[in-house]
């Protein structure tokens, strides 16, 4: 009896633990989307060292990429969309609190160099956003989007129109370059060129009351801009090529993935566009410091969260020498290297994963030099 | 012997109440929850009657109207801000929606008119399914229902979605109202272009700004129907594990008459179909109505022969 009695007390505990152990179980069962959360790019190691250095961003943080290592820079805030001077010593990144966002000069670790832009307000509706910080070749002038002026009507208008002002001025310095389409969004991602004109993406509807994104060419302040890809094709996120000769972008056309595609631009006009990658969630691509290759930001997995991809690019007249991984080789202070290479091979590119685990800010354009 | 059957039946008796207590949220919102009971009534407007199809059997099309409102506690019967019927054919894996604009000016269930948006608030869901059954012509076999602090948690349960932006949403006037905010407040909201993840609050800006959009109420429509497939798309990938998390994330802030046999069946088409086989109908104007006034509000005044049209074609 007493022997009975004892080994159902055993069997208590046992019965618990087993118990607990099958709901313990069940939990690890759940699928990838459930159960894993972003990591900060800085306890990551990326899969694959790209040359030189880049900027990206995750959840409102600044982070440095280079020799293979993240280091967050810069004090604590929303950021986004850092932008390199030509001299590749300053930053222009978007801060935003709350109801507005505002441009800052940053040094290289991050450290506000000044404020450029002032568009808080305690009136709700007289804050401003700015947006798509772009230095011009020069590094005289910023050209960025704001959402200036609004329309103030039964239906308000807020809608970004392409502005510059002076790095080294006062916001009361800008001026308006372009007239945006109502009740689009309006003009984003202004590129100023060599020349004095830009390139940016307008958004516009049609007769059957759609939205399309085009990439349009404008030489001066409020002249009339020239499209340089049809509103059919959806293409937006232009990223000039280091030498200027060539444009990559993101088109949509009209559907719910993307192609990545490169188009020869002389200056002022656009050639034929190839398709590199399609059938993806591809975004804000960025030309590598030779202009050899791409980077850009799009998901990967079923968790989904965007990640760095490398995508060396055919190049025109290949040779031995010439495409024998330039910007693996450049990698300062990175050997051993056991991470995967790109295979300059003839045939369709190959993307490459650089990081993993994390979720880089897919608007946020990857500042590289 | 008999210590060690006694030992397996323990061990199996603690086992299924390991099972049992993890699935406890599921089995509670299956029963709280789902198989909500709609007695639709039988009311005839605009000269249509409507006959009670039979329920529709195991891997026969059927249809849902999800209905998505304020659950912030601003009214105590909130107006649906989204109404969209889904018609789902599980042996072609194909869907159809179809948007329901809010401000459309129609014969209520309830008697009298005014916007299909005030046909939840007035008469519950049985109102909404009544109202649209007998202005659409339509039979909806099902409904689910979900409050937009729901939409928020069941995206970020999911870990957000991804889904492309085709231009930048802005909006001066984006209402306060989640979060502890003021019920009657506004803030400022900016949704930037491009492929893009969103957490829930995100996503729910994106759904819900209506102010700055050239196509207003239909724009917004049209990213509905691009989150819903986005939540689709995530959902796909989701196992029985996962049950206990989402339902524990929705409690309170969903309600659907489809039982768990149907919610399967739903998740199985779910996971199979892909975005070819998804036909997506939003009610633009001018074709399908015009702008009007009515006692001061802003409605669309319905041009029934182009809409019954498209319903006839996409929900035989």
């Amino acid at each position: 009896m007493i022997l009975r009695r004892l080994a159902a007390l055993l069997f208590v505990p046992l019965m618990v633990a087993f118990g607990s152990g099958v709901y313990l179980y069940l939990g690890t069962l759940k699928s990838k989307v459930v159960k894993e959360r972003p990591q900060l790019p800085t306890v990551t190691k990326p899969k694959f060292i790209l040359p030189g250095t880049m900027f990206v961003v995750q959840d409102g943080r600044l982070f440095k990429l280079n020799a293979g290592s993240f280091t967050e820079i810069g004090r604590a805030g929303d950021w986004s969309q850092p932008a390199l001077t030509p001299d590749h010593k300053r930053l222009v990144a978007v801060l935003r609190a709350g109801a507005s966002s505002d441009l800052y000069l940053l040094d290289l670790n991050g450290q506000v160099v000044k404020r450029l832009t002032k568009d808080d307000s305690k009136i709700l509706d007289a804050n401003h956003w700015a947006y798509y910080p772009r230095v011009s070749p020069d590094g005289a002038s910023l050209f960025y989007s704001f959402d200036s002026p609004k329309l103030r009507s039964n239906a308000p208008g807020v809608d970004l129109s392409v502005w510059s002002m002076p790095l080294n001025g006062a916001q009361s310095q800008a001026r308006r370059w372009t007239d945006p389409y109502w009740y689009t969004g309006g003009d984003v991602s202004p590129i100023p060129l060599a020349g004095g004109a830009i390139l940016y993406v307008r958004h516009s509807i049609d007769n059957s009351t759609a939205v399309h994104a085009q990439i349009f060419y404008q030489s001066r302040l409020l002249s009339v801009g020239k499209p340089l890809t049809s509103a059919a094709d959806d293409c937006s996120q232009p990223a000039l090529s280091p030498d200027g000769t060539q444009v990559a972008m993101v088109c949509s056309h009209g559907k719910q993935t993307a192609s990545l595609e490169i188009a020869p631009f002389n200056g002022s006009a656009l050639g034929p566009a190839s398709v590199v990658l399609e059938g993806g969630l591809y975004a804000s691509p960025a030309w590598s410091p030779d202009g050899k290759a791409l980077a850009y930001l799009a998901p990967a997995g079923a968790a989904g969260h965007f990640q760095l991809w490398y995508l060396a690019l055919p190049q025109p007249a290949p040779s031995p020498t010439a495409t024998s991984s330039p910007s693996v080789a450049a990698s300062p202070g990175s050997t051993p290297r056991p991470t995967p290479r790109p295979t300059p091979t003839p045939g369709p590119p190959a993307p490459v994963q650089v990081t993993q685990g994390v979720d880089l800010t897919a608007t946020s354009p990857p500042a590289w030099f | 012997m008999r210590l060690a059957v006694l030992t397996i039946l323990c061990l199996a008796l603690s086992g299924v109440a390991g099972v049992a207590a993890y699935f406890f949220p599921v089995v509670v919102a299956g029963v709280g929850q789902t198989g909500q009971t709609v007695v639709v009534p039988p009311v005839n407007i605009l000269g249509v009657k409507t006959t009670p199809k039979p329920a529709a059997s195991p891997g026969a099309p059927f249809t849902v109207l999800l209905l998505g409102s304020d659950d912030d506690g601003k009214n105590k019967s909130p107006l649906t801000q989204s109404m969209i019927l889904v018609r789902v054919e599980p042996a072609s894996k194909h869907v159809t929606m179809l948007s329901i604009p809010r401000d459309l000016w129609v014969p209520l269930s309830t008697g009298g008119s005014a916007k299909i948006d005030a046909a939840y608030a007035y008469g519950g869901a049985s109102a909404a399914i009544a109202t649209v059954e007998r202005n659409f012509h339509v039979h909806i076999d099902e409904y689910a229902w979900v409050g937009l602090t729901g939409l928020i948690k069941l995206i970020d349960q999911l870990g957000g979605i991804d889904l492309f932006v085709t231009n930048p949403v802005l909006d001066d006037f984006y209402p306060d109202d989640i979060g502890g905010g003021d019920l009657y407040g506004y803030k400022r909201v900016a949704v930037l272009p491009g492929a893009q993840h969103l957490d829930g609050a995100s996503a729910l800006q994106y759904v819900r700004s209506r102010h700055n959009d050239v196509n207003g109420d239909f724009g917004r429509s049209a990213r509905q129907q691009q989150v819903l497939l986005a939540i689709k798309a995530k959902a796909s990938t989701l196992n029985a594990a996962d049950l206990p998390d989402i339902v524990n994330a929705l409690s309170g802030r969903f309600k659907t008459s489809m039982g768990l046999d149907r919610v399967r069946s739903l998740l199985s088409v779910a996971s199979a179909f892909d975005l070819a086989n998804v036909n997506q109908v939003v009610l633009y104007v001018p074709n399908f109505s015009s702008y009007g006034q009515i006692s001061g509000q802003s409605v669309l005044l319905p041009h029934w022969s182009q809409i019954l049209a498209v319903t006839r074609a996409n929900f035989p």
